[in-house]
């Protein structure tokens, strides 16, 4: 329970204090190595029982390979470039996707935010269709732009747009009237007042758009290559599905794990060294 | 441990509430015989059609055949194709399969599925290359670079494998999408695709494409399917599977009776592949036991050696397949015995060529 | 979601977009601008729907759908909320399952669907079992937050009440991060539907269902059929999200306006 714990750690705190610096640190690189420690149980359980399974054979090889195969095929996928092929190619696809997107719900949210007008008009519809799961989208621009790459690229923008365009106008929203005042006691034209006024106070919400468009596009991405695809990580699923050989399947799921992990992070990152600049400026 | 016999149990538990005279030595019966197709028609939809196999479940036959003993067969279809067999296999949902496509047999049994092959469900017939109709292309050679359907996994992969050989082009010139029967028609009509293998009757009837390439009557090009039974269920119901065996051969039978012909394009159209395709596609089989024969002769066991290592070759298989103790002819060749059938399919040596002609008729 | 205000008259001009729309779409196919075969006139996008609603077949297919979709959220919702409170209340295992949880979550979700069709198949299950888990790592997440929130404050009057560890979790933690939860549950509503409508297009076994029926749509290469069922998906889409923003509201009316 927080509060048993609370009060522990208060405790151990004032004890730490009293042990002078350098075993303060020692204290300190202990409990991480501590939670570290903890943190691995479970996966490494999950592991010890995986292996267990294939040697066992609860499951039927043909339908959980065992790590060592997965392994293997990481290192054969590797060395022989074609894990980094697919994954280049789609990650050029979210790239892509995310500069249309971002672009577009910038323009939205922005519009939609700044100016009554555009939000008038514009906000019903933009609040009905944002609200169309992006699957449901699918079947028609299979059918309007084919199977290619303009299908994965239109559908991970869609994807994108939503949340950008959302947050920037919520972000736009939860400026306080305060700082247009004082933009107007300045004199800030239109621009300045874009620039100097409403993206610093609109950047949190910007990021958390950002940051649930990488999700989304993510997500939407795996679910196109899923359905037609001649190559990206998605298709390595589908290929390795079609042959039997499931450690295919296994591998794109780590890779795309890792991916969203170190995507995840590194806009985390950013993120905060933004927040610093922005409370520093403030 | 856990799951096998989860699902082993599952299976069971009917059979043995059902069975009680089982603890008493009586012969064995199973509750249900689950026979899995590897494909379905349009959309999904469980019916099928091109073989006597798929003639069985239209007419009914496996059931008519089990009923008195209780027995309720399961007739399973599956739009993933020859992959999704295997995976119903591997976890032990299905006893039978009825027409697989060498490919996915072969990987099946590279990946460790047991079953045992007790006869050819068809083989023959002719493979044409489509183009949209839109397209100015003349010939395989014209489409490098462009964007050929295939679905992947499946005998059709093979097939496309083999036109590239024949017409000396080379798959790495090629971006091949794997689609299934369904989409690779849309995309034909968008002009999202380049090309596919595939009966051209009915697309040229819409406008929608036409033919590049014929290959007709070509025993490399087209091989045969196969008919298994999972060793478990073989093992434990040897006497089921012979029954099974004589069913089937009798519908084989049936199927190659010129009489019978216009049903059976009227009962494969139901599966949503159109009429035309079927009329067309089988109008120039003059003597219909060239394509539904199940004999597993020296035809057969060429044409899935030489799968194999194209399978190899492709590196679509990571093991070996060997042919030892897989193939099972002893049910066959009781039922044609029985039935006063042994002489009446023809029989065709590596090659193709006809070694023993078929009964006169 | 919507910044307009609802005491205002209603908004007329939100209506020219969508009419503009529509009238261009209408002049685009009479006037033969674009293909018709691909781009449908929605005077025939209207007819076909007319006749797919009337057809009793349909609606049982929503039923289905919308069954899946409901059941599959309740097992998801009722394991994220076990769950986030178990990470937010206990410091271990939020060590021990956080970082997997964590981890796990960033793998797309669609990314499973592979190996869970292999494991348990086309039908119902894989299909359950995907929506539960769409809908778990919101609802948990949210939980998590929420709980995790609790102040000090919330756990002195704990302490001093002398609430026993149910008491605390009932009467306390969870209206106190109800909140979040409440949050967490909308996602998860919303997950919940993409979950349903993306397996039933992904694991398509010619069941019964709305996405099933988009299918059978692009078999026939009946584009109309294709528009319609995507009018309906992002219909309900849509009122789910209408209703969840009004369950939320609903469940935070309780505290009152002054916090």
């Amino acid at each position: 329970m927080s509060v048993v714990s609370t009060d522990s750690r208060v405790f151990k705190l004032a004890r730490t204090e009293s042990a002078g610096r350098t075993g303060r640190w020692a204290v300190v690189a202990g409990r991480l190595a501590l939670r570290a420690a903890l943190g691995l149980l479970l996966p490494l359980a999950l592991f010890l029982l995986w292996r267990h399974a294939v040697a066992r054979q609860w499951v039927p090889e043909q339908i959980l390979p065992g790590p060592d195969l997965v392994w293997q095929s990481i290192k054969d996928l590797w060395d022989s470039g074609e894990l980094l092929d697919h994954l280049a190619i789609s990650a050029k696809r979210v790239g892509w996707s995310l500069v249309i997107g971002t672009g577009a719900g910038l323009v939205l949210g922005f519009g939609m935010g700044l100016s009554r007008t555009v939000r008038a008009y514009v906000a019903p519809t933009f609040d009905v269709v944002s609200q169309f799961p992006v699957l449901g989208w699918i079947p028609i621009l299979m059918i309007f732009v084919g199977i290619d790459e303009a299908l994965k690229i239109s559908a991970i923008s869609i994807a994108v747009v939503v949340p950008v365009a959302v947050n920037a106008q919520k972000g736009i929203a939860n400026i306080p009237r305060a700082l247009f005042e004082v933009g107007r006691v300045y004199g800030f034209t239109g621009a300045q007042v874009v620039r100097r006024v409403v993206l610093p106070a609109a950047a949190p919400s910007l990021f958390t758009g950002v940051r649930q468009a990488v999700m989304q596009a993510w997500l939407t991405l795996v679910f196109v290559e899923l359905l037609a695809s001649s190559e990206g990580i998605g298709y390595l699923m589908v290929w390795g599905r079609q042959l039997a050989q499931l450690d295919l399947v296994v591998v794109g799921m780590l890779v795309i794990g890792v991916v969203g992990v170190v995507l995840d992070l590194a806009l985390r990152l950013v993120e905060a060294r933004l927040q610093r600049w922005r409370v520093a400026a403030f | 441990m856990k799951r096998r016999t989860f699902t082993a149990l599952l299976g069971a538990a009917p059979a043995l509430a059902l069975n009680p005279l089982r603890a008493f030595g009586a012969e064995e019966k199973p509750a249900v015989i689950r026979i899995g197709f590897p494909n379905a028609g349009t959309g999904g939809r469980p019916l099928g059609g091109g073989s006597f196999p798929h003639n069985a479940h239209h007419l009914r036959a496996i059931d008519e055949e089990f009923k008195a003993d209780g027995i309720r067969v399961e007739w399973k279809f599956f739009p993933g194709a020859g992959p999704a067999l295997n995976e119903s296999l591997a976890n032990g949902l299905v006893d039978f399969g009825f027409g697989h496509g060498d490919l996915p047999l072969i990987v099946g049994r590279s990946t460790g599925l047991k079953h045992k092959v007790l006869m050819s469900s068809g083989r023959g017939g002719d493979q044409y290359f489509v183009v949209p109709s839109a397209s100015p292309a003349k010939a395989l050679a014209d489409l490098k670079g462009k964007r050929i359907a295939t679905f992947k996994g499946t005998a059709g992969q093979l097939t496309l494998y083999r036109f590239f050989d024949k017409f000396n082009v080379n798959e790495k010139d090629y971006r091949i999408i794997s689609l299934d029967n369904d989409s690779t028609l849309a995309a034909l009509a968008t002009g999202d695709i380049d090309g596919t293998v595939r009966l051209p009757f009915d697309v040229e009837a819409r406008g929608v494409g036409r033919r590049i390439h014929e290959i007709l009557d070509d025993w490399y090009i087209t091989r045969p399917g196969t008919v298994w039974a999972s060793e478990a269920f073989e093992q434990r119901y040897p006497h089921i599977v012979q029954r099974v065996v004589n069913r089937l051969v009798k519908v084989a039978y049936w199927s190659t009776q010129d009489a019978n012909r216009e049903r059976q394009y009227q009962l494969w159209s139901t599966s949503g592949t159109p009429y035309v395709d079927y009329k067309k596609g089988w109008e120039r089989t003059k003597d219909l036991r060239n394509r539904m024969n199940p004999h597993l002769d020296e035809y057969y066991v060429t044409s899935i050696t030489k799968s194999i290592e194209e399978a190899k070759k492709y590196k679509l298989i990571r093991r070996d397949v060997s042919l030892d103790g897989w193939l099972e002819p002893k049910y066959l060749q009781a039922a044609l015995k029985e039935q006063k059938l042994e002489d009446y399919w023809p029989q065709q040596d590596g090659s193709g060529n006809f070694k023993v002609a078929g009964r006169k008729v | 979601m919507s910044v307009m205000s609802n005491t205002e008259r209603f908004n007329w001009r939100g209506l020219v977009l969508p009419a503009a729309l529509l009238a261009l779409w209408v002049v685009a196919t009479s006037a033969g601008w674009v293909d018709t075969k691909l781009i449908v006139a929605p005077g025939s996008v209207a007819r076909v729907a007319l006749h797919t609603m009337a057809d009793p077949l349909f609606w049982q297919g929503v039923a289905y759908s919308l069954g899946r979709d409901v059941s599959g959220f309740a097992v998801g919702a009722v394991g994220g909320i076990v769950l986030g409170t178990l990470l937010g209340v206990s410091r271990l295992a939020d060590r021990i399952l956080g970082p997997t949880f964590h981890t796990v979550r960033q793998i797309s979700l669609f990314a499973w669907l592979p190996l869970l069709s292999s494991w348990l198949g086309y039908g119902e299950l894989s299909k359950l079992v995907f929506i539960a888990l769409s809908t778990l790592y919101p609802v948990a997440l949210g939980t998590f937050e929420g709980v995790r929130g609790v102040t000090k404050a919330h756990a002195e009057v704990a302490r001093v009440f002398r609430f026993s560890a149910g008491q605390t979790l009932w009467r306390l933690i969870l209206p106190a991060a109800s909140p979040q939860i409440a949050t967490g549950l909308t996602l998860g509503l919303v997950y919940a539907w993409v979950a349903t409508i993306g397996s039933e297009f992904l694991l398509a076994n010619w069941g019964n269902g709305l996405g099933n029926i988009v299918i059978k749509g692009r078999a026939a290469f009946n584009v109309e059929l294709i528009v319609f069922g995507m009018l309906a998906i992002g219909l309900v889409g849509v009122f789910f999200n209408k209703v969840a923003a009004r369950l939320e509201a609903k469940a935070l009316a309780w505290r009152g306006p002054v916090r």
